[in-house]
């Protein structure tokens, strides 16, 4: 019988208790689901602007003379398309193309990069790069436990952080970022977010947690926690690591075939397997599913055609921005066209559904 | 947390409250089972004229992160669904022992009701809950 360890706390555990927040064990940290209702704290970020805790992310800082090279082998992003100040989007890929995690990382040099990433995949992706540093000049600080991590999202969020830091928003633009202070506490913030809003994500020492958390309350944001989260990237169609990607889905598969980057001249892991599905197709294909029938399409559901499986619901829920229910699902590929009629099996009974258009919705 | 508990209904062990006319009964669950249950966005009715035994899983009720069954309090005929939980499920929310409820059985066994639970024991099966 080996120890099980206690769920870790972010340092704004007693704030959230406080607030009077639902609290739960997501990916062995404790985190609020919801202060108040999901559906109210997903409304407020559509329509104004909400503060989430995301201090369980990972986050590295990546260091040394063969950083950019190292990552270029690692990611299936092309890091050419950056430069100081910008961030991207990416998966770390196995060689069988299938997906190590996802993240953002960022330049602030060409030999300093800041990564954020899956609280779940944390010690998983630094074993994943330390693993794959060989001799090259590499090193990798771990700051996930010693940084607080807030995003804040929402059409307002622009106006509502003007007041209060020290940089022009207006001159950031989308996945770019700055060092900038609020009340002289230095503070890294970037353009970037997965609500489908705009808004911004940021980072500083843990000291300031309440301080920070409180300033951006105190703008007239609302406090909104994990469930809102899952159902604000639910309707951006953004992917949830464990649903539609992970160690068995690769990123063509999940309609993410846009980051796979020719790359030529440059190796990275994944690259031969994932460029022949780019060109070729795959046989599965993730899609968005809305229902006929009256229900509300949850993950794991088994998707028929014809009284044939063909898949299974990835992600599902209720969409409170166009109040009915969406979800993902990964299928045959022959049956992926728009407007495909379907049937979703939901508690033994099988229901009508069909395929649409993703996103559900975007205002970036 | 204090949860509201009506003292003119009768209550059921999982949850759900029935308020009793007769035979008629009223029936939804109790303002701790929609907190437990967060938002509520859809409910799946049992078919109008359906005859259930006490104890039968009647209704799914849906919330956003879960899914919980209505346990019928009495055996009964099902009379009326609440057709407002189609449009506004939240009611169940907002307002669980009011616009909430959610259906209307005619009583078979009036010797039932005595197995129900007056809000006192109600009450006290929720302070234990919560030590």
């Amino acid at each position: 019988m080996y120890p099980i360890s206690e769920p870790k706390k972010t340092p704004l555990y007693d704030v959230h208790v406080k607030l009077g927040a639902k609290m739960v064990n997501f990916a062995g940290f404790l985190m609020p689901v919801q202060y108040e209702s999901i559906i109210k704290e997903h409304e407020a970020v559509r329509t104004s602007a909400g503060v989430f805790d995301i201090s369980h992310m990972g986050e590295f800082l990546l260091e040394g003379e063969d950083v950019f090279d190292f990552l270029q082998y690692m990611m299936i992003n092309d890091l050419n398309l950056l430069e100081p100040l910008k961030g991207q989007y990416s998966c770390m890929c196995y060689e069988n193309g299938t997906v190590v995690d996802d993240m953002v990382y960022y330049e602030e040099k060409p030999n300093r990069f800041r990564m954020i990433v899956n609280a779940a995949n944390i010690e998983k992706d630094l074993k994943w790069l330390n693993d794959h540093i060989g001799d090259r000049d590499v090193k990798i600080t771990n700051l996930s436990s010693s940084r607080c991590r807030l995003a804040f999202q929402g059409p307002k969020s622009d106006e509502m952080l003007q007041k209060i830091v020290d940089v022009n928003l207006g001159e950031i633009n989308r996945f770019y970022f700055r060092h900038c202070h609020i009340k002289e506490i230095p503070i890294f913030l970037a353009r970037t977010g997965y609500t489908g809003e705009r808004g911004f994500e940021m980072s500083f020492d843990n000291e300031h947690a309440e301080t920070v958390w409180q300033e951006l309350l105190d703008l007239g944001a609302k406090p909104a926690g994990l469930g809102a989260r899952d159902s604000l990237r639910l309707e951006a169609c953004y992917s949830l690591y464990g649903h539609e990607i992970s160690d068995s889905i690769t990123p063509v598969e999940a309609g993410l075939s846009w980051l796979v980057k020719p790359k030529e001249g440059i190796d990275y892991i994944g690259k031969e397997v994932l460029l022949k599905q780019k060109e070729e197709g795959t046989e599965r294909i993730l899609v968005g599913l809305n229902l006929l029938d009256r229900g509300i399409i949850r993950e794991n559901y088994k998707i028929f055609k014809d009284g044939k499986e063909i898949g299974y619901v990835t992600s599902g829920g209720y969409s409170p921005t166009l109040k009915k229910t969406i979800g993902l699902g990964l299928i045959k590929t022959e049956f992926s066209q728009v407007g495909t009629k379907i049937d979703i099996e939901i508690r033994n009974k099988l229901l009508k559904g069909v395929i649409v258009p993703i996103p559900f919705y975007r205002n970036v | 947390m204090e949860y509201e508990i009506p003292e003119d209904l009768k209550y059921t062990e999982t949850h759900e409250w029935i308020k009793i006319d007769g035979d008629v009964g009223t029936i939804g669950i109790t303002d701790y089972a929609q907190h437990q249950l967060g938002d509520i966005v859809f409910v799946e009715f049992p078919d109008i004229g359906v005859v259930f035994e006490k104890g039968s899983n009647v209704c799914e009720i849906e919330s956003v992160k879960a899914v919980g069954d209505l346990i019928l309090p009495l055996s009964g005929e099902i009379i009326e669904i609440n057709e407002r939980l189609e449009e506004s499920p939240g009611l169940i929310n907002s307002s669980p022992y009011n616009e909430g409820w959610i259906i209307k059985i005619k009583i078979n066994h009036q010797n039932e009701i005595k197995t129900l639970l007056t809000s006192e024991q109600y009450k006290n099966i929720l302070e234990r809950e919560s030590n």
